[in-house]
């Protein structure tokens, strides 16, 4: 039966080495993190040679924040995670796991899939919040990739309408919606096999493009002429044809994804609709096709799929993909560490689509948990070896809750948060003490009840307590205090539907740093905030230190320390000279990156 | 016969690929052997050279400008007219540009075969139909400005519309600085209260950490790029009273002052303190309804100004050294739709360009006579893309050296309008 599965699926992407599988099933014993680190280190006969050596502590520590919730720890959690004195590998893999288990892990990946599947497009179609708060609500919940996938393709935009924000803001434009199915759900960029079969990549062909389009080409954005919502309609025929550009040559397909089989209509389904479309009304046919590409999309004999995300999340950890760039998966560009991929896609079908397994294994490889800190006398490894931490530029929102964080505006926020909400916990317990107090005007007993209609309106109870201690709770006062703050960093840093990851460093980016008012305020000496704090803090090395661990999640070198203290002794002003090392250290590369 | 032409080969963009997540590794040294010799820069900075990149967004129609055909099926209710280039008609919609011909040329047999805005404009700023490559301005920003510029070398000014990234593998250094229009970029003020020498001094001290942490890498590029895009803001921070001349009265006059006259004017002053490449976007042409009202209206704005900013470049004595383009995605269909509107069009449309390294006076090919189709020396934006860089003394068969690995800068499979090249 595998067997089988495996011939039928790895058709269009033969690669020269032995499928995963079968080592899987040889090592079945052995966890998937050894696997991965045994195949990247026989990958090169001097690998022990280039490899930097481990992360320390520090670094794992900023590290694994960074990818898992999205922003940097504490000072005081690093200290503790240093003081810390379990077995390295029992304390970091207990620190993974809760990490993982934490409600920013949720925002996290909700930050990475937004951006993943939307690409930034400015769209107000599904508003935003409804779109994120799905995604993350998802992640909360554990809901697996190909369950995600299937709900996101298969939308309409009526039923869980914010599943349907991937097609909504690219407007369902044919054109956009084929290719981007290709890229991000797949990893193959189809889009110079839409007008001729592609003119350097052997195994992508204009059957390709059309097979997925197949799917699509029946599907059309609809506007209701009553309440101008934006749903998607779809007609019951239309068929994909193409000609060749170059050779005129032409063909047909029914909808295919790659090289496994066209899905035929059933028959009788031409033109029978469940809703026949008008200009008032959206088509609904009795046949989706659209339905059937998320179905086939998510199925386990589609393995680019998997593939796919298997490669994208090693690339979200490790900072490159096996494959690279992410969406051009094609035999003339081999994964630098083919068996490795193959290990990971069958993983997620093993561990049915669960992404925060295969996240938790990668974390603890040894090849995650490498410095990025390289001191051979020879050139460095090239990167697609792995051999030693790639640095990750921070994303726009990890940039922007890590600055929160280093300058304590998050901690503050958090604690006038708790304090309000206690204290009107306090009004409301004792409103229902009250309550409580008045006679009954009814003699206790079994009562029966007319079970509320499903459609009633929700009673209007006095709200009840909120425990303070929810760290979900916590986190969701906290994104919503700062989303105004996030935002701007967006706006900022981040480009619209960008296919490439180079780093973008602008000169407006800079500017935002040295002139803008939203760090020079968080850098105010205000209660609780990190420049408030250190000003209290003697003598002046315990004060670097907390400084460093604060903003840098490190202590600082000799060299550090002595050049902190000397300026701290240099400058008059002590208010304006710890603004100015705050800001020096917020403002470096070293903060920039996730390394 | 599936190997003809189109889309970027893959030996580039394996090039691309291996050195864009490689950055880091671009000191390993690791070379293909036999690649060409990258560009001599130093050769280039001695006497800088610049570009005025005008990109009329939306699709300029050929038929409204550089390639009318009046008295045709097609050719719309416009006249042609005569030009300071004997010989040479234009659409009357540019009585000034007109008296200005004998300093430009025309190219009016351009096909990209394609009519989509966002690939068509890729394709003319890559000179690539497709992949990530830098933009010309990038390009331009990479080789031809001096270590010592006071200035970002590529600056676009446009209304509205994306950041893009122009730079694609060569780095953030040389992408393009965006202004929204003559205001100062945002944050270029310091802040109350900060003191020149406490600027200074945490900027000296934020210098030394971001140092000791990029000396600890194996991927300098990236330290590298976040590090330049801090001195490129202090250069901006230094140029402030550039985005604070009010126009004079007689600027004004000339320039005009709708947002495309106020552009220009700062476009103007830019190149004259030391710019490599400005770019300045004037939206609104994409005319599916309406074409002729709106390029009566549009060209308005454009031929004066362009004009004016023509003469003072060339009064200044920099068009030898700058190349002046005038360009769209794409132009619009001879057929005129139901709503007088002419629709996206890659298959036979026009470009302008002169000053530095270009024959001035040239019209290269031609179209049939109602404008269906290129008739004579068929060009795309690869063919394009050569030629601006010849024009700016860039050998674009020459290779970007990317820390010993290569990508080609033009398309190897194009080559030059050699007719066009003074």
């Amino acid at each position: 039966m595998l067997r089988a599965l495996l011939v039928l699926t790895a058709v269009w992407l033969t690669l020269a080495v032995s499928p995963g599988r079968q080592i899987s099933q040889a090592t079945a014993a052995t966890p998937l993190h050894v696997q991965i680190d045994q195949l990247i280190e026989k990958a090169h006969p001097d690998f022990q040679k280039m490899a930097a050596p481990p992360a320390s502590d520090a670094e794992f520590f900023r590290r694994v924040h960074l990818d898992l919730v999205g922003l940097i720890p504490t000072a005081a959690e690093t200290r503790a995670f240093l003081a810390d004195k379990a077995p390295t590998a029992e304390k970091r893999s207990q620190l993974i796991a809760r990490l993982l288990d934490s409600p920013e892990h949720a925002r996290r990946m909700q930050y990475v899939f937004d951006e993943m599947l939307v690409e930034r497009r400015r769209d107000s179609t599904v508003a935003d919040a409804e779109w994120r708060e799905y995604l993350r609500q998802s992640f909360q919940q554990h809901k697996p990739w190909d369950q995600l996938a299937e709900e996101i393709l298969g939308a309409d935009g009526k039923e869980l309408r914010p599943a349907a924000k991937f097609y909504l803001a690219r407007n369902a434009e044919l054109e956009v919606v084929t290719r981007d199915v290709g890229r991000i759900f797949l990893g193959v960029d189809l889009e110079c096999a839409q007008c001729h079969d592609h003119p350097s990549i052997d195994d992508y062909y204009q059957r390709h493009y059309f097979g997925i389009n197949a799917f699509l080409q029946r599907t059309y954005l609809f506007t209701d002429p009553k309440t101008k919502e934006k749903v998607l309609g779809e007609k019951a025929e239309g068929e994909a044809s193409f000609t060749s550009v170059f050779t005129q040559e032409s063909g047909e397909t029914g909808p295919r994804l790659m090289d496994l089989e066209a899905i035929p209509d059933p028959d009788g389904t031409e033109k029978q609709y469940l809703l026949a479309p008008t200009k008032q009304q959206r088509g609904v046919p009795r046949y989706s096709r659209r339905a059937q590409l998320a179905r086939a999309m998510a199925s386990d004999q589609n393995r680019p799929f998997r593939r796919n995300m298997a490669n994208r999340l090693w690339a979200l950890m490790m900072g490159r993909g096996l494959v690279e760039p992410l969406d051009l998966h094609t035999a003339d560009n081999p994964p630098s560490h083919p068996e490795v991929l193959e290990l990971l896609t069958d993983a997620l079908l093993e561990q049915d689509y669960d992404l925060d397994y295969l996240l938790r294994e990668l974390a603890l490889t040894k090849t995650y948990q490498r410095s990025s800190e390289y001191s051979g006398s020879s050139p460095p490894p090239a990167p697609e070896t792995f051999a030693i931490g790639l640095l990750k530029p921070l994303s726009s929102e990890q940039l922007a809750w890590s600055a929160l964080q280093a300058t304590g505006l998050r901690q503050v926020m958090l604690e006038a948060k708790i304090a309000s909400q206690e204290k009107q916990n306090v009004a409301l317990i004792a409103a229902a003490k009250k309550q409580a107090a008045l006679p009954a005007e009814e003699p206790p007993g079994p009562v029966y009840e007319e079970p509320p209609a499903p459609n009633a309106p929700p009673e209007t109870a006095a709200p009840l307590p909120i425990d303070t201690a929810d760290l979900r709770w916590q986190e969701e006062v906290l994104h919503e205090a700062f989303q105004g703050s996030v935002n701007q960093f967006v706006t900022l840093f981040s480009e619209q539907a960008g296919q490439t990851t180079t780093f973008q460093a602008a000169p407006s980016h800079a500017l935002f740093f040295i002139n803008g008012t939203l760090i020079r305020d968080w850098l105010q000496p205000q209660p609780g905030r990190l420049t408030e704090r250190l000003a209290h803090i003697e003598p002046p090395a315990a004060l670097t230190e907390e400084l460093f661990l604060a903003v840098l999640g490190r202590e600082p070198t000799a060299d550090e320390a002595t050049e902190t203290v000397a300026y701290l002794a240099t400058v008059d002003d002590q208010k304006a000279a710890l603004q100015e090392l705050a800001w020096a250290l917020l403002s470096s590369a070293e903060f920039r990156f996730n390394h | 016969m599936r190997r003809d032409a189109g889309c970027p080969r893959l030996d580039h963009l394996l090039s691309r690929r291996s050195f864009m997540a490689a950055t880091g590794a671009a000191a390993a040294g690791i070379g293909l052997a036999g690649a060409l010799p990258a560009v001599a820069t130093a050769a280039l900075v001695g006497k800088q050279k610049r570009v005025l990149q005008i990109y009329l967004q939306g699709g300029l129609s050929q038929l409204e400008s550089w390639d009318p055909k009046p008295g045709t099926r097609y050719g719309g209710p416009f006249r042609a007219i005569p030009t300071s280039t004997p010989g040479t008609h234009i659409s009357e919609l540019l009585p000034h540009t007109a008296q200005r011909m004998h300093l430009l040329s025309i190219v009016r047999s351009i096909n990209i075969k394609t009519g989509d805005h966002g690939q068509g404009r890729l394709f003319m700023e890559m000179g690539r139909r497709a992949g990530a490559f830098p933009y010309l301005g990038s390009v331009a920003s990479r080789y031809l400005t001096p270590a010592s510029a006071e200035l970002p070398g590529y600056i676009h000014i446009s209304g509205r519309g994306l950041n893009d990234n122009t730079s694609a593998f060569l780095g953030a250094r040389y992408s393009q600085l965006k202004l929204t229009g003559p205001e100062a970029p945002p944050n270029l003020e310091s802040p109350a209260g900060v003191t020149a020498e406490a600027a200074r001094r945490q900027e000296e001290f934020r210098q030394r950490i971001s140092a000791r942490f990029a000396s600890r890498g194996g991927q300098p590029a990236l330290t590298e790029a976040f590090e330049s895009s801090y001195s490129m803001a202090d250069k901006l921070m230094q140029r402030q009273s550039l985005f604070e001349q009010e126009p004079t009265a007689k600027e004004k006059e000339r320039y005009g002052e709708h947002d495309f006259g106020v552009n220009c004017l700062l476009a103007k002053r830019l190149l004259e303190n030391g710019a490599t490449c400005v770019k300045v976007t004037h939206h609104g042409y994409d005319t599916h309804a309406e074409n002729f009202n709106f390029h009566l209206e549009q060209l308005g704005e454009f031929d004066r100004t362009f004009s004016m900013l023509l003469d003072d470049i060339y009064d200044a004595g920099m068009l030898d050294s700058t190349l002046v383009m005038v360009m769209s995605e794409f132009g619009r269909t001879p057929k005129i739709n139901q709503r007088y509107g002419r629709d996206h069009w890659g298959t036979a449309w026009s470009i302008a360009l002169g000053g530095c390294g270009i024959q001035p006076g040239a019209v290269i090919g031609s179209t049939n006579e109602e404008g269906t189709a290129v008739a004579d020396r068929e060009v795309d934006a690869g063919h394009l893309f050569h030629t601006y860089l010849q024009a700016l003394g860039i050998d674009s068969y020459s290779n970007h050296d990317l820390g010993g690995r290569t990508v080609p800068m033009g398309d190897p499979a194009k080559s030059p309008i050699k007719e066009l090249l003074a």
